[in-house]
Protein backbone atom coordinates (compact mmCIF):
# COMPACT_ATOMS: atom_id res chain seq x y z
CA UNK A 1 0.00 0.00 0.00
CA UNK A 2 1.40 3.69 -0.82
CA UNK A 3 1.10 5.61 2.02
CA UNK A 4 0.42 9.55 0.89
CA UNK A 5 0.36 12.73 2.98
CA UNK A 6 -3.19 12.55 1.59
CA UNK A 7 -4.38 9.24 2.62
CA UNK A 8 -2.42 9.42 6.31
CA UNK A 9 -4.22 12.54 6.81
CA UNK A 10 -7.65 11.14 5.87
CA UNK A 11 -7.39 8.49 8.64
CA UNK A 12 -5.55 10.56 11.34
CA UNK A 13 -8.35 10.48 13.88
CA UNK A 14 -9.11 6.82 13.65
CA UNK A 15 -5.29 6.48 13.87
CA UNK A 16 -4.93 8.51 16.68
CA UNK A 17 -7.99 6.63 18.22
CA UNK A 18 -6.36 3.12 17.53
CA UNK A 19 -8.96 1.97 16.08
CA UNK A 20 -7.21 1.10 12.62
CA UNK A 21 -5.50 -2.23 11.84
CA UNK A 22 -2.38 -2.88 13.30
CA UNK A 23 -0.61 -2.55 9.66
CA UNK A 24 -2.04 0.38 8.53
CA UNK A 25 -0.84 2.27 11.50
CA UNK A 26 2.47 0.97 10.82
CA UNK A 27 2.44 2.28 7.12
CA UNK A 28 0.87 5.68 8.57
CA UNK A 29 3.73 5.65 11.30
CA UNK A 30 6.59 5.03 8.42
CA UNK A 31 5.18 7.92 6.58
CA UNK A 32 5.01 10.64 9.21
CA UNK A 33 8.43 9.42 10.27
CA UNK A 34 10.00 10.94 7.07
CA UNK A 35 7.86 13.77 5.99
CA UNK A 36 8.52 16.87 7.62
CA UNK A 37 4.93 18.61 6.34
CA UNK A 38 2.92 15.52 7.69
CA UNK A 39 4.82 16.01 10.92
CA UNK A 40 3.91 19.91 10.89
CA UNK A 41 0.81 18.90 10.24
CA UNK A 42 -0.31 16.36 12.71
CA UNK A 43 1.53 18.88 15.57
CA UNK A 44 -1.29 20.98 14.71
CA UNK A 45 -3.85 19.02 14.15
CA UNK A 46 -3.10 17.72 17.50
CA UNK A 47 -3.00 21.44 19.37
CA UNK A 48 -6.06 22.36 17.58
CA UNK A 49 -8.72 21.18 20.08
CA UNK A 50 -6.95 22.55 23.24
CA UNK A 51 -7.07 26.21 21.41
CA UNK A 52 -10.28 26.11 21.02
CA UNK A 53 -11.29 24.79 24.05
CA UNK A 54 -9.70 27.63 25.96
CA UNK A 55 -10.69 30.20 23.52
CA UNK A 56 -14.53 29.14 23.74
CA UNK A 57 -14.20 28.73 28.20
CA UNK A 58 -16.72 30.69 29.92
CA UNK A 59 -17.65 31.02 33.77
CA UNK A 60 -21.18 30.57 35.28
CA UNK A 61 -21.91 33.74 36.27
CA UNK A 62 -23.07 33.53 40.21
CA UNK A 63 -26.33 35.48 39.07
CA UNK A 64 -27.15 32.54 36.66
CA UNK A 65 -26.55 30.30 39.15
CA UNK A 66 -29.32 31.60 41.31
CA UNK A 67 -31.22 32.62 38.75
CA UNK A 68 -31.53 29.01 37.67
CA UNK A 69 -32.14 27.71 41.50
CA UNK A 70 -34.88 30.06 41.84
CA UNK A 71 -36.35 28.73 38.25
CA UNK A 72 -36.14 24.92 39.84
CA UNK A 73 -37.86 25.97 43.20
CA UNK A 74 -40.86 27.77 41.25
CA UNK A 75 -41.07 24.15 39.05
CA UNK A 76 -41.70 21.68 42.54
CA UNK B 1 -28.64 12.59 57.13
CA UNK B 2 -29.68 15.25 53.95
CA UNK B 3 -30.19 13.44 50.77
CA UNK B 4 -27.68 14.49 48.07
CA UNK B 5 -24.52 13.73 49.68
CA UNK B 6 -21.20 14.42 47.52
CA UNK B 7 -20.66 10.65 47.61
CA UNK B 8 -23.76 9.41 46.13
CA UNK B 9 -23.23 8.85 42.17
CA UNK B 10 -25.26 10.62 40.12
CA UNK B 11 -27.30 7.63 39.09
CA UNK B 12 -28.91 7.20 42.93
CA UNK B 13 -28.98 11.13 43.09
CA UNK B 14 -31.48 11.00 40.12
CA UNK B 15 -33.47 7.91 41.52
CA UNK B 16 -33.63 10.35 44.71
CA UNK B 17 -34.78 12.96 43.19
CA UNK B 18 -37.53 11.09 40.91
CA UNK B 19 -38.72 9.60 44.10
CA UNK B 20 -39.83 13.50 45.01
CA UNK B 21 -36.59 14.42 47.08
CA UNK B 22 -35.50 18.09 46.01
CA UNK B 23 -32.31 18.27 47.41
CA UNK B 24 -31.03 15.24 45.59
CA UNK B 25 -31.69 17.02 42.26
CA UNK B 26 -30.24 20.13 43.57
CA UNK B 27 -27.00 18.27 43.88
CA UNK B 28 -27.02 17.30 40.44
CA UNK B 29 -27.80 20.91 39.67
CA UNK B 30 -24.38 21.84 41.34
CA UNK B 31 -22.70 19.33 39.84
CA UNK B 32 -23.34 19.96 36.31
CA UNK B 33 -24.16 23.79 36.00
CA UNK B 34 -20.64 24.95 35.08
CA UNK B 35 -20.72 21.89 32.57
CA UNK B 36 -24.21 22.23 30.81
CA UNK B 37 -23.63 26.66 30.77
CA UNK B 38 -20.34 25.89 28.67
CA UNK B 39 -21.76 23.58 26.44
CA UNK B 40 -24.63 25.77 25.94
CA UNK B 41 -22.38 28.50 25.31
CA UNK B 42 -20.05 26.44 22.94
CA UNK B 43 -23.39 25.17 20.86
CA UNK B 44 -25.54 28.09 20.67
CA UNK B 45 -22.20 31.01 20.53
CA UNK B 46 -22.75 33.07 23.13
CA UNK B 47 -24.06 33.59 26.68
CA UNK B 48 -27.52 35.16 26.84
CA UNK B 49 -28.63 31.75 24.18
CA UNK B 50 -26.20 29.77 26.69
CA UNK B 51 -28.56 31.37 29.67
CA UNK B 52 -31.59 30.37 28.38
CA UNK B 53 -30.27 26.63 27.11
CA UNK B 54 -29.23 26.22 30.50
CA UNK B 55 -32.56 27.07 32.07
CA UNK B 56 -34.80 24.86 29.79
CA UNK B 57 -32.02 21.91 29.86
CA UNK B 58 -32.51 21.72 34.37
CA UNK B 59 -36.10 22.64 33.59
CA UNK B 60 -36.54 19.49 31.16
CA UNK B 61 -34.74 17.39 33.03
CA UNK B 62 -36.59 17.73 36.30
CA UNK B 63 -39.63 17.48 34.34
CA UNK B 64 -38.71 14.40 33.01
CA UNK B 65 -36.56 13.01 35.46
CA UNK B 66 -39.27 9.82 35.44
CA UNK B 67 -37.91 8.66 32.83
CA UNK B 68 -34.32 8.71 33.27
CA UNK B 69 -33.80 4.72 33.72
CA UNK B 70 -30.61 3.89 35.62
CA UNK B 71 -29.01 1.93 32.44
CA UNK B 72 -27.45 5.12 31.23
CA UNK B 73 -25.35 7.41 32.61
CA UNK B 74 -27.18 10.42 34.31
CA UNK B 75 -24.23 13.20 32.64
CA UNK B 76 -25.05 11.53 29.27
CA UNK B 77 -28.89 11.43 29.53
CA UNK B 78 -28.44 15.68 30.63
CA UNK B 79 -25.89 15.83 27.95
CA UNK B 80 -28.43 15.20 25.04
CA UNK B 81 -31.00 16.99 26.40
CA UNK B 82 -28.59 20.34 26.64
CA UNK B 83 -27.56 19.40 23.23
CA UNK B 84 -31.13 18.90 22.23
CA UNK B 85 -32.18 22.08 23.12
CA UNK B 86 -29.50 24.29 21.99
CA UNK B 87 -30.41 22.38 18.53
CA UNK B 88 -34.19 23.91 19.01
CA UNK B 89 -32.75 27.17 20.23
CA UNK B 90 -30.23 27.87 17.38
CA UNK B 91 -33.23 26.53 14.81
CA UNK B 92 -35.74 28.95 16.33
CA UNK B 93 -33.38 32.14 15.23
CA UNK B 94 -33.67 33.37 11.72
CA UNK B 95 -29.61 33.12 10.83
CA UNK B 96 -28.18 33.95 7.67
CA UNK B 97 -27.09 30.90 5.64
CA UNK B 98 -23.15 30.69 7.46
CA UNK B 99 -20.53 30.04 4.48
CA UNK B 100 -19.06 26.37 4.86
CA UNK B 101 -14.94 26.16 5.70
CA UNK B 102 -14.44 24.06 3.12
CA UNK B 103 -11.58 26.01 2.30
CA UNK B 104 -9.73 25.91 4.87
CA UNK B 105 -9.58 21.70 4.43
CA UNK B 106 -5.54 20.34 3.66
CA UNK B 107 -5.12 20.51 -0.33
CA UNK B 108 -2.83 18.03 -1.83
CA UNK B 109 -1.07 17.61 -5.05
CA UNK B 110 -1.99 15.05 -7.65
CA UNK B 111 0.64 12.88 -5.88
CA UNK B 112 -1.42 13.67 -2.54
CA UNK B 113 1.51 15.05 -1.38
CA UNK B 114 0.75 18.06 1.48
CA UNK B 115 0.83 21.61 -1.01
CA UNK B 116 2.02 23.51 1.89
CA UNK B 117 5.39 23.71 3.29
CA UNK B 118 6.34 22.60 6.54
CA UNK B 119 6.43 25.61 8.14
CA UNK B 120 2.90 26.81 6.91
CA UNK B 121 1.65 23.89 7.93
CA UNK B 122 2.66 24.39 11.53
CA UNK B 123 1.69 28.04 12.13
CA UNK B 124 -1.83 26.99 13.11
CA UNK B 125 -0.10 25.77 16.73
CA UNK B 126 1.15 29.14 17.48
CA UNK B 127 -2.38 30.58 17.46
CA UNK B 128 -2.29 31.21 21.07
CA UNK B 129 1.51 33.01 20.43
CA UNK B 130 0.43 35.33 17.62
CA UNK B 131 -3.62 35.90 17.98
CA UNK B 132 -4.48 38.08 21.08
CA UNK B 133 -7.15 36.34 23.23
CA UNK B 134 -10.25 38.39 22.94
CA UNK B 135 -9.55 38.12 18.52
CA UNK B 136 -9.07 34.42 19.11
CA UNK B 137 -12.07 33.86 21.59
CA UNK B 138 -14.21 36.08 18.94
CA UNK B 139 -12.46 34.10 16.15
CA UNK B 140 -12.95 30.39 17.40
CA UNK B 141 -17.00 31.57 17.60
CA UNK B 142 -17.32 32.52 14.67
CA UNK B 143 -15.80 29.24 13.32
CA UNK B 144 -17.59 27.12 15.62
CA UNK B 145 -20.80 28.76 14.06
CA UNK B 146 -19.81 28.37 10.51
CA UNK B 147 -20.00 24.74 11.32
CA UNK B 148 -22.46 22.35 9.79
CA UNK B 149 -24.77 21.71 13.11
CA UNK B 150 -24.15 18.21 13.64
CA UNK B 151 -20.20 18.16 13.24
CA UNK B 152 -20.48 21.46 15.60
CA UNK B 153 -22.43 19.35 18.14
CA UNK B 154 -19.83 16.19 17.97
CA UNK B 155 -16.73 18.35 17.76
CA UNK B 156 -18.06 20.11 20.90
CA UNK B 157 -19.07 16.94 22.97
CA UNK B 158 -15.84 15.25 21.83
CA UNK B 159 -12.86 17.97 21.77
CA UNK B 160 -14.40 21.01 24.12
CA UNK B 161 -16.23 18.68 26.54
CA UNK B 162 -13.99 16.09 26.04
CA UNK B 163 -16.19 13.53 26.19
CA UNK B 164 -14.79 10.10 25.02
CA UNK B 165 -15.97 8.68 21.33
CA UNK B 166 -18.46 6.24 22.64
CA UNK B 167 -20.48 8.74 25.24
CA UNK B 168 -20.28 11.22 22.39
CA UNK B 169 -21.98 8.42 20.26
CA UNK B 170 -24.36 7.63 23.10
CA UNK B 171 -25.43 11.40 23.31
CA UNK B 172 -25.91 12.07 19.57
CA UNK B 173 -27.06 8.37 19.01
CA UNK B 174 -24.85 8.15 16.63
CA UNK B 175 -22.32 4.74 15.63
CA UNK B 176 -18.76 5.86 16.87
CA UNK B 177 -17.34 5.71 13.92
CA UNK B 178 -19.66 8.26 12.48
CA UNK B 179 -18.76 10.58 15.58
CA UNK B 180 -15.32 9.84 14.81
CA UNK B 181 -16.02 11.22 10.54
CA UNK B 182 -17.79 14.22 11.64
CA UNK B 183 -14.90 15.03 14.40
CA UNK B 184 -12.18 14.59 12.34
CA UNK B 185 -13.83 16.87 9.08
CA UNK B 186 -14.38 19.54 11.76
CA UNK B 187 -11.00 19.03 13.28
CA UNK B 188 -9.71 19.70 9.60
CA UNK B 189 -11.31 22.41 9.04
CA UNK B 190 -10.74 24.69 12.42
CA UNK B 191 -7.12 23.57 11.98
CA UNK B 192 -7.02 25.46 8.58
CA UNK B 193 -9.23 28.16 9.67
CA UNK B 194 -6.77 28.36 13.05
CA UNK B 195 -3.63 28.29 9.91
CA UNK B 196 -4.79 31.02 8.17
CA UNK B 197 -5.66 33.46 10.88
CA UNK B 198 -2.16 32.56 12.87
CA UNK B 199 -0.58 32.87 9.42
CA UNK B 200 -1.81 36.43 8.57
CA UNK B 201 0.13 37.12 11.77
CA UNK B 202 3.37 35.41 11.62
Amino acid sequence: MTQTCQSGVALLMEYLEGSVAPDVAAAIERHVSGCTRCQAFVESYRLTPGIFRTATTVELPEDLARSLQEALRRER
Amino acid sequence: MPAGEIGDSDEALAAQAAAGDPSAFETLVIRYRSRVYGLACRLTGNESDGADVLQDTFLQAYRHLSSFRGDARFGTWLYRIATNAALMHRRSRARRPVESLDEYLPGFDEAGRHRRTPDELIVASRAEELIDRRTLAAEARKALDRLPETHRAAFVLRDLEELSTAEVAKVLDIEPAAVRQRVHRARLQLRGYLNALAGERA
